[in-house]
């Protein structure tokens, strides 16, 4: 198993696009965090903003580019039949998915980590109009419980994102459609949801992969929430693991 | 092996053709592929299924007319002439004129009083502060019968927009006089034919307009009316009221039948938000009338909801996208992942000519699946939104017609993008994953932004050609927020196409130069 | 196609007037101003190109007539397949320039009636059918449907036409690309490595196909990088090394040049055979305990000698050299070149 991760790692590492993407990651996701959080207006619903929450927005675009850098590390083996020579190297077609499961998670958690940490940190400098202290919802230290919460829940998230579309881009092997499949099954629900009125939107919420797994970047109001910050983690990783699942199984019974 | 002669040509370098067999070499190459065909089919139905869920999941939610909870339903609104939504609302006094007559009045002043709550809660007649919308009006009407949403003529002082005469609810036109009272007014019926007057003195009268209602019946009922709109400040609505005081009123021919007064749609089940029914009263050469409601087109007054034909398409207009986004990438990126580019190129070497062929096709494709997804999808969720009581603003045939040409058009300009970004890019990734973040993230970021960042992502973004699903109705004789939170996308439908057009153009451009840089 | 080989010689002109009688192709325009052959050549000139530090064409010039099969050796990485994609306007050289008939491929109107090509018949759409990855060339070139029938049928496919090429084998595939460059009839041919995973059959079928082409007074470029394939094939070769020609030569007699002239006999007696043949003045040697070496004699004299003599051998062959022989001599100056042509020929 470690000389099938080192090999993974390799071939991602070697790989020309993974630096691009990574360095995207955190570029992206840190920019729209910053121009979100400097155009942002007191609603005036009323209410204040979850200012940690806002400037975490950004991992709604990181994501996509996460969600690239994993689907590549499977579909280009098929695109190019590399995948042949990697199951001729290791047979054990679940130690080659857990693998390239491990090496993608692992740069995901590093770029994440630097992406989050850019968010929060720009989010204490970068001067906001309807945020701030007066309103007691400005953006708390990074020790402060919620924050932390937010914070390190954020980073998971990427790396649960990372290993869904792993498992996705397995079952389905070809790169744009793969790409096509986990957006939409991301980015859908949450537009669905939002498109729709309550009960169904709040049970949408509750399922979908992004929706249930952003809830754990909220610090404020949890009560509201429609689902709590780390039931929603879970069921992110549960539709990870589900596709991992499925992934695994289909290796087994399909050639390659 | 067939014996073929050598055959001997020479090269014919000036024709070729053009761009038909181009045309018809990438035609063959997508209806050959199955997968992309089955692609095509799972755009239109996961367009359909989306919009289905959508209109399903949405229910008439708080349904506060005045004040009034309505559990099951939506409250009346009345459709004007035209068939589209219109509000009217008002107080009138009003009495029969049969045959041809003219009505006088001098409009002696015009005040007004602002509700403190907002629409969504029961005004009282206590929480109000004194204040006069600007589309506040007092003036002379004429209409065959008192119904909402009946043909009507009027002339009339405003709060703050001058002598206007209006009929028919979007028709209007400005008199000269300015908002200072007292002004006079007069309107003249002769046969079909109304015409408003002004006059500052009530000697020498001035024409404001004239207005055509055919089929009016002999006898007409002609009166006096008062009517107060909804005021905004910022994203709340107050409801108002007016009152207007009327002198020297006079009335020349057959007007036989005594005054009434009455409160014309602002009954517990009409939908205009208004503060009290008003009244009249008359003293002496005084005639007070106090009214509030507007007599104007229907846009949304936090009542009716946002809904229209078009508006639980979106999410399944952006799933078909998706499913197009990534057979226009493939159509591409597999040419340069297997290298058949070089023989498509071989085969024709103008390579502009090549992109050309390849954009008209998924073009062709992409507004054939667009207009036929939306063409399907209109109908299902106007079914079932209508199904669960929740109100949909009319639409006529032109308003679908354009809704779906619209879409087609968003399809076809997106694939035709993304054709050209995977041209750039050879691969399929990053066309992929620009093509649908470009169109997801701004409904996804736009509610965190403020209102003028948000109004920006849909004016600069090719998100703007989201724009084609904006019909809710917009009019200049209303003061409305017509802001993206109210439904309203901030550019008209075929400036927003213009949009995403110039990037497909700019996308094109680029991949065009590209191609003809590059080896192949 | 036994004619084919006695009619080698005779030059690619002559042979196009008489086989201008062969039935005309169907797909010709009946507009069309009919001209000699002659000017239907590839024109290769002074191609230079440089990919990054790589310099893949070093001034590549060579010109292929019509009416006969020209090969185009060399090792890979020689500028083969850049200096087809040059001709066929894929590529852009930095200096010099490629003609077909007299034209850049880029100016020409309907190009695959002019110029067919193979150049790589991996590049298929596996999911398309042989049959609709030819309709949709067809269709490019304003070419009735029914020739998408009959190359098929040239090439020996009609019965997989419709299975998707994705399933097809490699010799399948060069079968497919090579309907492809027939599609329109074209008077020049250029076949980018042909027999690359073609079976024995499929060989023999395009020796034989390639042969016909050129009697019929076609213009047919062939490349391969295994040498030893165009021998039998090819009456003319241009070898090239490092983007330039190195030989552009007839087969023959690059072939004669390089050849040693030795006669191998194999006998189970190679004693008495060395002392038979000396005795007749010949300069014989023993090699190994079953063969003798005769140098500078035809092996017909050999024959008769050991049958004087009545000395028992199994089989007189003489040594030819072969193209890769050619091609080692060709680079023997270049050392640079030795381990890369070493490896090819490492069997």
């Amino acid at each position: 198993m470690i000389a099938a991760i080192l090999a993974e790692w390799t071939k991602i590492r070697t790989l020309a696009s993974t630096a691009w993407l990574l360095v995207g990651t955190a570029v992206l996701t840190t920019g729209v965090g910053v121009v979100v959080v400097a155009t942002t207006h007191q609603s005036s619903g009323g209410g204040s903003q979850d200012a940690t929450k806002l400037v975490l927005t950004g991992i709604d675009l990181g994501q996509a580019v996460v969600v690239v850098l994993a689907v590549l590390a499977i579909t280009e083996e098929y695109g190019t039949g590399m995948i042949r020579t990697t199951f001729a190297a290791v047979p054990g077609r679940v130690t080659v998915l857990g693998a390239k499961a491990a090496a993608v998670a692992a740069l995901t958690l590093a770029a994440g980590t630097v992406a989050v940490a850019g968010c929060l940190i720009a989010g204490r400098l970068v001067p906001a109009d309807g945020l701030g202290t007066a309103h007691g919802s400005a953006i708390g230290s990074i020790t402060h419980g919620p924050t932390l919460r937010a914070g390190v829940g954020s980073v998971l998230y990427l790396v649960l994102v990372a290993l869904l579309a792993i498992g996705i881009a397995t079952v389905v092997r070809d790169t744009a459609v793969s790409i096509g499949v986990v957006l939409a099954v991301l980015y859908l629900p949450t537009l669905l949801a939002q498109a729709v009125s309550d009960p169904l939107r709040r049970h949408i919420q509750q399922v979908a992969p992004m929706t249930a797994g952003l809830a754990v970047q909220a610090t404020t109001n949890l009560g509201k929430l429609p689902i709590s910050p780390w039931a929603g983690i879970g069921v992110l990783a549960a539709w990870a693991a589900g596709a991992l699942l499925l992934a695994g199984l289909l290796l087994r019974h399909r050639d390659p | 092996m067939t014996a073929v002669g050598a055959p001997s040509r020479t090269p014919d370098t000036g024709r070729g053709g053009g761009l038909r067999p181009a045309l018809w070499a990438e035609w063959v190459k997508f209806r050959t592929v199955r997968g992309w065909l089955v692609g095509l089919g799972i755009a239109v139905l996961m367009c359909v299924l989306f919009t289905y869920l959508v209109a399903n999941g949405i229910h008439s939610g708080t349904c506060t007319g005045t004040g009034v909870t309505c559990h099951s339903g939506h409250p009346a609104v009345p459709t004007g002439p035209d068939g589209t939504a219109v509000a009217d609302s008002y107080r009138y006094l009003s009495r029969p004129l049969t045959g041809n007559g003219t009505v006088t009045a001098q409009v002696a002043s015009l005040t007004g009083r602002i509700s403190t709550n907002p629409v969504n809660v029961a005004p009282s007649p206590s929480a109000t502060r004194p204040g006069l919308a600007g589309w506040a009006k007092a003036g002379i009407l004429l209409t065959p019968t008192t119904t909402p949403g009946s043909s009507y003529a009027a002339v009339m002082a405003t709060g703050g927009h001058g002598t206007r005469f209006q009929y028919d609810y979007t028709h209007d036109r400005r008199g000269t006089a300015s908002d200072a009272a007292p002004r006079w007014v007069r309107l003249a019926r002769d046969g079909d034919t109304i015409t408003g007057y002004e006059s500052a003195d009530g000697t020498s009268w001035h024409v404001v307009g004239v207005a055509h209602l055919r089929g009016l019946p002999g006898t007409v009922r002609v009166g006096l009316f008062v009517t107060s709109p909804v005021a905004f400040r910022g994203q709340t609505g107050h409801p108002t009221q007016a009152t207007g005081s009327f002198r020297h009123v006079t009335v020349t021919g057959a007007a036989n039948g005594g005054w009434r007064s009455q409160s014309i749609g602002a009954g517990r089940a009409d939908f205009y938000p208004v503060l009290g029914t008003g009244g009249a009263r008359v003293a002496g050469d005084e005639v007070v009338l106090t009214g509030s409601g507007d007599i104007a087109p229907a846009v949304v007054q936090g009542v009716l909801g946002t809904n229209t034909v078009a508006s639980s398409l979106l999410v399944g207009l952006l799933v078909g996208s998706i499913v197009l986004v990534v057979l226009a990438a493939l159509f591409v990126t597999t040419e340069y992942r297997r290298g058949l580019i070089r023989t498509t190129l071989a085969a024709t070497p103008r390579r502009g000519r090549v992109l050309a062929a390849k954009a008209i096709v998924l073009g062709g494709v992409g507004f054939v699946i667009g207009a036929l997804a939306a063409a399907v999808a209109v109908p299902v969720g106007d079914r079932i939104l209508a199904g669960n009581g929740v109100y949909v603003f009319p639409a006529g045939v032109g308003t679908v017609v354009g809704i779906v040409v619209g879409c087609g058009l968003v399809t076809a300009l997106t694939a035709v993008a993304v054709l050209a970004l995977g041209t750039m890019l050879r691969r399929s990734a990053g066309a992929v994953t620009a093509g649908i973040v470009v169109f997801v993230l701004p409904y996804l970021i736009g509610s965190n932004l403020s209102g003028a960042a948000e109004t920006w992502l849909f004016r600069l973004t090719p998100a703007a050609a989201f724009s084609v699903l904006g019909v809710l109705p917009r009019s200049s004789l209303v003061d409305y927020p017509y802001t993206f939170g109210n439904g309203y996308y901030p550019l008209p439908g075929w400036a927003g196409l213009l949009v995403l057009a110039a990037y497909t153009a700019a996308a094109l451009g680029a991949a065009r130069l590209l191609l003809h840089r590059r080896d192949a | 196609m036994a004619v084919a080989g006695s009619q080698r010689g005779i030059s690619g002109r002559d042979r196009v007037a008489t086989a201008r009688t062969v039935q005309r192709s169907v797909t010709q325009p009946t507009t069309e101003r009919i001209t000699t052959v002659s000017e239907q050549t590839i024109e290769v000139s002074g191609l230079r190109k440089r990919f990054g530090a790589t310099q893949a064409l070093d001034g590549m010039t060579f010109t292929v007539p019509p009416g006969r099969v020209t090969g185009f050796v060399g090792p890979n990485g020689a500028g083969k397949s850049t200096t087809i994609r040059v001709i066929l306007g894929l590529d852009a050289p930095d200096e010099g320039h490629a003609l077909v008939g007299g034209v850049p491929y880029r100016r020409l109107g309907l190009p695959l009636r002019h110029v067919g090509a193979l150049v790589d018949a991996a590049a298929v759409q596996p999911s398309r059918t042989g049959r609709n990855h030819l309709l949709w060339l067809a269709r490019s070139q304003r070419l009735p449907v029914r020739r998408c029938d009959e190359v098929l049928d040239l090439v020996g496919l009609t019965s997989a036409a419709r299975r998707k090429a994705g399933g097809f084998s490699l010799g399948m595939r060069q079968r497919l690309g090579i309907a492809a460059a027939m599609l329109g009839d074209p008077p020049v041919l250029i076949l980018d490595e042909p027999f690359n995973g073609m079976d024995p059959e499929g060989i023999i079928w395009i020796r034989g196909f390639l042969r016909s082409l050129a009697d019929e007074g076609r213009v047919v470029l062939v490349s391969s990088h295994l040498m030893g394939e165009l021998q039998d094939t090819a009456d003319h070769v241009v070898v090239v090394g490092r983007g330039r020609v190195l030989a552009d030569a007839p087969v023959d007699e690059l072939v004669s040049r390089a050849s040693s002239g030795q006669v191998l006999l194999r006998t189970a007696v190679p004693t008495e055979a060395t002392a038979a043949l000396r005795r007749a003045g010949l300069a014989a040697t023993v090699v190994d305990p079953r063969t003798v070496a005769v140098a500078g004699v035809a092996a017909q004299r050999i024959v008769a000698v050991l049958g004087q003599e009545g000395v028992p051998f199994s089989e007189v062959s003489s040594q030819r050299a072969t193209l890769e022989d050619v091609y080692l001599r060709l680079t023997a100056g270049e050392t640079q070149y030795r381990a890369a042509v070493g490896g090819e020929q490492g069997r």
